[in-house]
C-alpha cells in the first residue's frame, strides 16, 4: 500500500467529514436541524451496509434497533420534559400515564400504570443514552447467536428480523399505558451535558450528530479492513468454505450484526435528540425497507456510499416535498429508482464512482506507474 | 366456541387466499414477490372498476380480475424478475420497488391526475364493492348464525386451493413446474422451457392474488395500500408451511388463522397478531425448512 494519503477512499471520507463540519457556515438553524436528522439516517445506511454489504445478511428489521434507541432516549427526555414535572408529584410523571391511569392510582412513577416502574431508571438521563446503544447490541448478540448458530441464512434471516420488528411494534402499540401506543412519545425535554442543553435547533446539536456520524463511518471503515472484517467478507462469499478453513463463522456474523445494531441504536438516540419524538412508525416494515433502499442506491458494498445515499435521498425528498403535488409522485420516483438500481446498478452510486476512478486511472499510465513503484 | 373457531377459519381462508399465489411463485421459482399484495390490490380495484364502468357484479368480475392480474404478473416477470433469477434478495427489493410504483399508479390515477383528469374508482380515496344480495345476511347452521359472505369466502378458498392443486399435480404445466422446483438445470436438460414455464407460473400466482383481491373487496374497504400488510402475512404462511409444499401452505394457514383467533379471544386483536409473528419466528428457528417439506434439491 502507498499509505492512506494516496488512497482515494481516504480522501472521500476526509472530504465528507470536512463538508459536514463546514455546513453550519452556510445554513440556518432550521435547515441544520433537518440535515441532522438525515445524518442519523446516514448512520442507518452505514449500519445496513455493514450487515448487508459486508456480511451478506439482509436485516429487514433494522428499525427494531433504531426504535429501541429512540424509545430509550425518549423515555429519558420525556421525564425531563416540562409537562412531566407538572403532574402534582415530586417525581416527574409522563402526562399520558395520567390519562391512562386507573382511577385512584397514585401519581407516582412506581405504580401509576401497570409496568410504569420500568421508567424509574430513566430518571437519570444517562440511562436512556446507555440503554439506547447497549440494549440493541445485547439483543442483536442473542439474536445472532441463535440465528447464525442454527446456520440460518439468506432470506430466512430477513423474514425472522422482519417478523420480530413487526411483533415488537404491535407490543409497543398495545402497551398504551407504558408507551403511549400509536401516539408515541412527544413533548420531550432536552439532553443536558455538564450544564449545556442540547437545543435541537442549535448548532451544538448539529455538531454532536455530525461528529457522531464521522466517527461511526471512520471506525466502521477501519473495522471492516481489520482481519475480522476480511474474514467476515469471506463468510459472505462462501460461508461453507470459511467454516471448513476453521473460522467460527457464526461468531463473526454475530459480532458484526451486533455492531450494526449498536450503530442503529445510536442513530435512533440521536434522532430523538434532534426531532423530539419517538413513535411506533420507526418499527414499521416500510421504514426498515426504506433504509435498505438508501443503502442500495448509495452502494451496499460501501459504508460511505450507503451513508451518502441515505443523506442525499432524504435531502432531495425534502426539497421535492415542498411542492404539494410532487409528494405522491416522489414516492413513485423512489420506487422506480429502486427497481432500476437493483437491476442495472447493483453496486449503487459508490460502485459507479469506483468504476469511474478506475477508468480514469487506466487513462493515466504515468500515475499508475508511479503508484506501482510506491507499492 | 364454534363462533371463535369460525372466525379462525375465516382468518385462515384469507391467509390462504393470499398465500396460494405466493406458494406458487415462491415455492416454484424461489422468487420473493413483495408486489404480491399489490396484485391483490389490483384485483380488488378491478372489481371496483368493473362495477362502475361495466356494471359487473362481484362474482362476474372474478375471471376479469384473474386475467388483469395475470397479465400484470406476466409483464413484471418479463420486465424485472427475469433479469434477477438467482439473486433472491435482489428480487425481494426490486419487487418492493414495483409495489410502491403500483400503489402510486392507482393513487395518481396512472399520472393522469397531474393533467387534471380523474377516473371514477381510482385515486387515493377508499372504495367499496357491494356484496351480491344472495350473500348478505347470515346463515343458520347447526344452531349458530354465520355470516353468509364469510362462508362464501371459505368455500371459494377451498375451490381455489383444489384448483391450484389440480394445476400443479394434474396438468402438464404443473408437472414442469414441479420438475423445476426439484432441479432447474436437470429440468432444462430434459427439454423443459424453464424461462417460459416460470413466466406462466408467475402469471398464475399473480392471477390467484387477483381473485383474492376481488373476494376481499367484499368485506374490506379497497385502498391503494391495502396489499402492503397482506404480503407479509402471506410470506409467514408460506415459510411456516414449507417452501414448495402446497399442503404445507394450506395447513399453516389453518394453524396460524385459528391460533390468531384463539389468542385474540383471550386477549385482544393486536396481541393475537403479535402471537402469530412469535409462532412464525419459532418455527423458522426450530425448523428452517418449514413444517411440511420434502427432502430434495
Amino acid at each position: 500500500m502507498a499509505g492512506p494519503l494516496a488512497n482515494y477512499r481516504f480522501w472521500a471520507y476526509a472530504g465528507l467529514a470536512v463538508l459536514l463540519l463546514a455546513l453550519p457556515l452556510v445554513g440556518d438553524e432550521f435547515w441544520l436541524n433537518r440535515v441532522a436528522k438525515y445524518l442519523c439516517y446516514g448512520m442507518l445506511g452505514a449500519a445496513v451496509a455493514l450487515t448487508w454489504g459486508y456480511a451478506g445478511v439482509l436485516n429487514l428489521g433494522q428499525g427494531l434497533f433504531f426504535g429501541i434507541g429512540a424509545y430509550a432516549m425518549a423515555m429519558g427526555l420525556k421525564l425531563k420534559s416540562y409537562t412531566s414535572l407538572q403532574q402534582g408529584s415530586d417525581q416527574p410523571v409522563p402526562d399520558f400515564m395520567l390519562w391512562n391511569a386507573q382511577p385512584g392510582a397514585p401519581t407516582e412513577l412506581c405504580c401509576i400504570t401497570p409496568g410504569s416502574w420500568l421508567w424509574l431508571p430513566f430518571q437519570w438521563q444517562w440511562t436512556g443514552v446507555i440503554v439506547a446503544v447497549v440494549l440493541p447490541v445485547l439483543l442483536a448478540g442473542i439474536m445472532g447467536r441463535i440465528i447464525f448458530g442454527q446456520r440460518i441464512s439468506g432470506v430466512f434471516v430477513s423474514i425472522i428480523t422482519l417478523a420480530l420488528v413487526l411483533l415488537v411494534r404491535l407490543v409497543v402499540v398495545d402497551a398504551q399505558p407504558l408507551t403511549n401506543g400509536f401516539n408515541g412519545l412527544t413533548d420531550l425535554g432536552w439532553l443536558t451535558v455538564a450544564g449545556h442543553e442540547f437545543d435541537p435547533y442549535a448548532k451544538g446539536t448539529y455538531y454532536l450528530v455530525a461528529v457522531a456520524l464521522i466517527l461511526v463511518l471512520g471506525l466502521s471503515r477501519i473495522l471492516v479492513a481489520t482481519r475480522a472484517g476480511t474474514i467476515l467478507q469471506a463468510t459472505r462469499d462462501s460461508d461453507t468454505r470459511a467454516l471448513y478453513l476453521g473460522y467460527d463463522v457464526p461468531a463473526y456474523q454475530t459480532f458484526f450484526f451486533a455492531v450494526s445494531a449498536g450503530i442503529a441504536g445510536l442513530a435512533g438516540m440521536l434522532y430523538v435528540i434532534v426531532s423530539e419524538f419517538a413513535s411506533p412508525s420507526f418499527l414499521e416494515l416500510s421504514f426498515s425497507i426504506t433504509m435498505v433502499v438508501w443503502a442500495a442506491v448509495g452502494g451496499r458494498g460501501s459504508i460511505l456510499g450507503a451513508a451518502v445515499g441515505a443523506i442525499l435521498i432524504n435531502m432531495i425528498e425534502a426539497r421535492v416535498s415542498e411542492t404539494e403535488a410532487l409528494v405522491e409522485a416522489w414516492k413513485a420516483i423512489i420506487g422506480l429508482l429502486f427497481v432500476v438500481t437493483v437491476i442495472y446498478l447493483p453496486k449503487g452510486l459508490s460502485g459507479l464512482a469506483h468504476d469511474g476512478i478506475a477508468r480514469l486511472r487506466m487513462r493515466r499510465p504515468a500515475l499508475r506507474l508511479k503508484e506501482e513503484a510506491g507499492q | 366456541m364454534v363462533d371463535i373457531l369460525f372466525i379462525g377459519l375465516s382468518l385462515s381462508s384469507i391467509l390462504l387466499l393470499v398465500a396460494l399465489g405466493l406458494a406458487v411463485t415462491y415455492g416454484a421459482m424461489g422468487i420473493i414477490n413483495m408486489a404480491h399484495g399489490e396484485m391483490v390490490m389490483i384485483g380488488a380495484y378491478t372489481a371496483v372498476m368493473a362495477k362502475i364502468w361495466l356494471g359487473l357484479g362481484l362474482i362476474a368480475s372474478i375471471p376479469l380480475a384473474f386475467a388483469v392480474t395475470a397479465l400484470a404478473g406476466l409483464a413484471i416477470e418479463r420486465l424485472v424478475v427475469r433479469r434477477l433469477y438467482g439473486r433472491l434478495l435482489d428480487t425481494l427489493l426490486a419487487t418492493w420497488g414495483i409495489a410502491i410504483l403500483l400503489q402510486q399508479a392507482i393513487r395518481l390515477e396512472f399520472g393522469l391526475s397531474f393533467l387534471g383528469i380523474h377516473i371514477a374508482g381510482l385515486g387515493s380515496g377508499l372504495q367499496n364493492v357491494p356484496v351480491p344480495a344472495a350473500l348478505q345476511g347470515t346463515v343458520r347452521l347447526l344452531g349458530h348464525d354465520f355470516n353468509a359472505y364469510r362462508i362464501f369466502i371459505v368455500a371459494m378458498t377451498a375451490v381455489l386451493a383444489v384448483a391450484t392443486w389440480a394445476v400443479m399435480y394434474r396438468t402438464a404445466l404443473g408437472m414442469k413446474v414441479r420438475a423445476i422446483i426439484r432441479n432447474p438445470q436437470m429440468a432444462a436438460a430434459c427439454g423443459i422451457a424453464v424461462a417460459r414455464t416460470n413466466a406462466l407460473t408467475f402469471a398464475l400466482g399473480s392471477g390467484l392474488a387477483g381473485v383474492a383481491g376481488v373476494l376481499m373487496a367484499g368485506f374490506k374497504t379497497v385502498a391503494p395500500d391495502m396489499g402492503a400488510t397482506l404480503v407479509v402475512d402471506g410470506f409467514m404462511v408460506v415459510v411456516t408451511g414449507g417452501v414448495g409444499s402446497l399442503l404445507g401452505t394450506v395447513a399453516a394457514s389453518g394453524l396460524l388463522g385459528e391460533f390468531n383467533a384463539l389468542v385474540a379471544m383471550a386477549s385482544n386483536d393486536i396481541i393475537g397478531r403479535a402471537a402469530v409473528f412469535a409462532v412464525v419466528i419459532g418455527v423458522i428457528l426450530l425448523k428452517p425448512a418449514g413444517l411440511f417439506t420434502f427432502k430434495g434439491r
